[in-house]
């Protein structure tokens, strides 16, 4: 197991190294650049646009930019001297040896060309509401659709499973956008049940991550959680209608197969009683290709929903990286591509841990 | 050795003492969109306390259908049991009984061993687990007391370094001994009534002969009165006592098994004998019985039977033959050789038969109905 661990992450680095490339790759081939985020600007000339690019160093060739971000080259040195860091010894090594702080290697996502905070500030920031939001929905909707697919597989083609497999589909055809906003319409507008925007009440509580912040959720712990679990209501209920039905689906059609086999059908000629049949014998083998899809929804954690988070105006990393496109904002998106794309290769491996750990024919 | 195969008791009413399984007209029918299956059309047996029996028949006779109707494994629906049917089991009717009492049988008084070893056990738990699960329902002991039996039963079934294999998991095992686990775990509760449906079906021959040879040394160390369920006559042959032959989900012949394999008197059971390959016969055609077993849609009126036999007379197109007596004790046969009509033809069938056992020549099927397979 630990064999097979170390050889996946080390196969691992070829991966990310063609991820941090083509991610760069990507972004420089949409239209626009950085500077674009001048365009309607007409206070900034084209030789201030210039100076723009060369103080951030869009002047040089890509491949020397790109060597620039990763953290290979060293932005003060010249020709080969590039590649050596402050201390002589080679920039790509660790800042210890190297004395480089450039670069993501080096743990420096860059700054943010809108707002000039770090980047790695700016993604922190955001994680943690993310993390909350899609958590709680996650969370919500895999057990939910665990609980509806094997109700709906025991009781085939019952009342409840044609009601199930059509609000299912409902959910899963309903635009986010359209869900969300007429939650606000409802529940937010007329009815006035529920908060339709943000993390906290900004009439009761400072802005939230930022320090004051955390001093009043220390003063007033409960009212604090209270007011984010009434703003979280809307935003997760979006995200459960609309994710519940793949999921759904995926555990009734697992459990179904398993319900099939010749194994329940032996646990039924030992006697056992139908709910030792269904929630021992079958469960625990329909729940083995389950384990491994929720292994690769993790990133999701991270990465957010784009689209929930904007109506619902949440804090998070989907908003922020929404708000990053519109203002042109490249580092804040490099960063937030190239995280999610390194926890998608971690959700892989870890589903494939978590595979070898509920499965017992699985041995690596 | 005992002849009885009906016992013949009044309906409703429990059979004597010494026979432990009564099965009674049962019919199984299946509701599907293109109709009604009827899988099992009125199969009568009763079987002694430590006797065997076999169930001989192809694919889509019935056999197991027989054996999952007994057991109560069927889903109902799709599947259906005539109400007028019933099965006694060690002195009480078990179709009518709520299913928590019928559970408490199942896997203590009864048990069933099924084809495939492979997919039989549960891939995520430890043979030691899915036995002693088993004996902790039915005996109510503890852990301890059930992993002990679990061992035990994996010994008696004649697995090496039984302390070690309990601890496995079902992969980690080939197939012959996989099914002796399953085996283990039928005996685990020892029952009275042992079903194997095709047991060795899906072994390779020399496990085979080990996993029959332990069936029927267990059968007689416990006392357990056996149901076979196979295709192979040679199984048959040397494993039971009684026999009875199924086609399209009747019982067309019933009998001792020397009675049935040396003397047949269903054309059916002929035709199977004679299909056996020998050495004798060698360098010939392999013999078979003509034509294919009809669609259960579509049966033919009269005897189902009739379209693929060589002896067939126009009665047989007209009159549902029925299991007329055809020798001494418990003797039957679903054929019109054996009533008053047809006794004149028997002779003339049976040179037909020995004859074709002697050169492995197929019968003629003379006009045929065509068309209707």
């Amino acid at each position: 197991m630990t064999k097979y661990l170390i050889r996946r992450l080390i196969q691992a680095i070829p991966v990310v190294i063609g991820i941090t490339i083509v991610t760069y790759a990507v972004m420089l081939s949409a239209p626009g650049g950085p500077v674009e985020r001048f365009a309607n600007n007409p206070k900034i000339t084209l030789a201030q646009k210039e100076a723009f690019k060369k103080s951030w160093g869009l002047d040089q060739p890509i491949p020397i930019q790109y060597g620039r971000w990763v953290g290979l080259l060293n932005p003060d040195g010249q020709g080969l001297g590039q590649f050596l860091g402050p201390t002589g010894w080679p920039n790509i090594l660790p800042t210890g040896i190297s004395g480089a702080t450039n670069g993501v290697l080096h743990g420096d996502l860059g700054f943010s060309l809108d707002s000039g905070e770090s980047v790695a500030r700016r993604i922190g920031n955001a994680a943690l509401p993310t993390l909350i939001l899609a958590g709680t929905a996650l969370l919500l909707w895999i057990s939910a659709a665990i609980v509806l697919g094997v109700l709906a597989a025991v009781k085939r083609y019952s009342f409840f499973d044609q009601a199930a497999t059509v609000f299912s589909y409902i959910g899963f055809a309903m635009p986010t956008f359209w869900l969300g906003i007429m939650l606000i319409l409802i529940f937010g507008v007329s009815l006035k049940w529920l908060p339709i925007s943000g993390m906290v009440n900004a009439r009761l509580s400072p802005a939230f991550g930022t320090d004051n912040y955390w001093v009043y959720f220390g003063q007033n712990p409960i009212p604090a959680i209270l007011d984010i679990a009434q703003h979280l209501v809307m935003p997760v209920i979006t995200l459960v209608v609309v994710n519940i039905a793949g999921d759904s689906r995926f555990v009734r059609a697992s459990m179904l197969e398993a319900l099939s086999q010749d194994y329940v059908r032996t646990a039924r000629a030992k006697g056992l009683p139908g709910r030792t049949v269904t929630f021992r014998h079958a469960l625990r083998n329909a729940l083995l290709p389950v384990v491994t899809n929720i292994g690769l929804e993790i990133p999701f954690l991270f990465s957010g929903a784009l689209v929930t988070e904007s109506i619902f105006s949440w804090p998070g990393i989907g908003r922020l990286t929404i708000e990053s496109i519109r203002v042109f904002d490249y580092t804040i998106l490099m960063g937030v591509f190239l995280i999610s794309s390194l926890l998608v290769v971690l959700a892989n491996l870890l589903a494939d841990v978590l595979y070898a750990v509920v499965d017992p024919r699985i041995k690596y | 050795m005992t002849e009885v195969i009906s016992a013949d008791a009044p309906r409703g009413a429990p059979p004597e003492r010494d026979i432990l399984l009564d099965v009674r007209n049962l019919k199984t029918y299946f509701k599907v969109l293109d109709g009604v299956v009827p899988a099992v059309d009125g199969v009568s047996f009763s079987l002694r306390r430590g006797q065997t029996l076999g169930i001989v028949g192809e694919s889509g006779s019935g056999k197991s259908v027989t054996a999952m109707t007994i057991m109560r494994l069927l889903d109902i629906p799709p599947a259906q049991i005539d109400p007028a049917s019933e099965v006694w089991f060690d002195g009480r009717e078990i179709l009518g009984l709520p299913m928590d009492q019928m559970r408490r049988i199942r896997g203590n008084e009864m048990a069933m061993i099924f084809q495939e070893p492979l997919t039989s056990l549960n891939p995520v738990f430890t043979v030691g687990d899915q036995i002693a699960e088993q004996v902790a329902l039915h005996k109510k002991v503890g852990k301890k007391a059930a992993w002990d039996r679990a061992i035990e039963s994996l010994t008696l079934v004649g697995i090496p370094n039984p302390e070690r294999r309990v601890k496995q998991y079902p992969h980690e095992m080939s197939g012959g001994m996989r099914q002796r686990v399953m085996i283990a775990m039928a005996l685990s509760c020892e029952p009275k009534l042992l079903i194997a449906d095709e047991p060795t079906t899906a072994l390779d021959v020399t496990i085979q002969a080990q996993i029959l040879e332990l069936l029927k040394t267990i059968q007689q160390r416990t006392d357990s009165a056996l149901v076979l369920i196979t295709h192979d006559l040679g199984v048959v042959a040397e494993m039971v006592d009684n026999v009875i032959v199924m086609y399209t989900g009747e019982v067309v012949e019933q009998g001792t098994v020397e009675e049935v394999l040396v003397e047949p008197r269903a054309p059916y059971t002929m035709g199977l004998l004679e299909s056996i390959p020998s050495v004798e016969k060698r360098g010939g055609r392999l013999s078979a019985i003509k034509g294919v077993v009809p669609s259960p849609f579509n049966l033919p009126p009269a005897c189902r039977f009739e379209p693929r036999c060589p002896y067939h007379w126009e009665r047989c197109r007209t009159v549902p033959p029925e299991l007329y007596l055809s020798g001494p004790s418990g003797r039957r046969a679903r054929c019109h050789l054996h009533t008053p009509e047809g006794a004149g033809r028997w002779p003339a069938a049976l040179e037909a038969h020995r004859r074709a056992l002697a050169t492995g020549r197929e019968l003629p099927v003379h006009d045929a109905t065509p068309g209707d397979a």
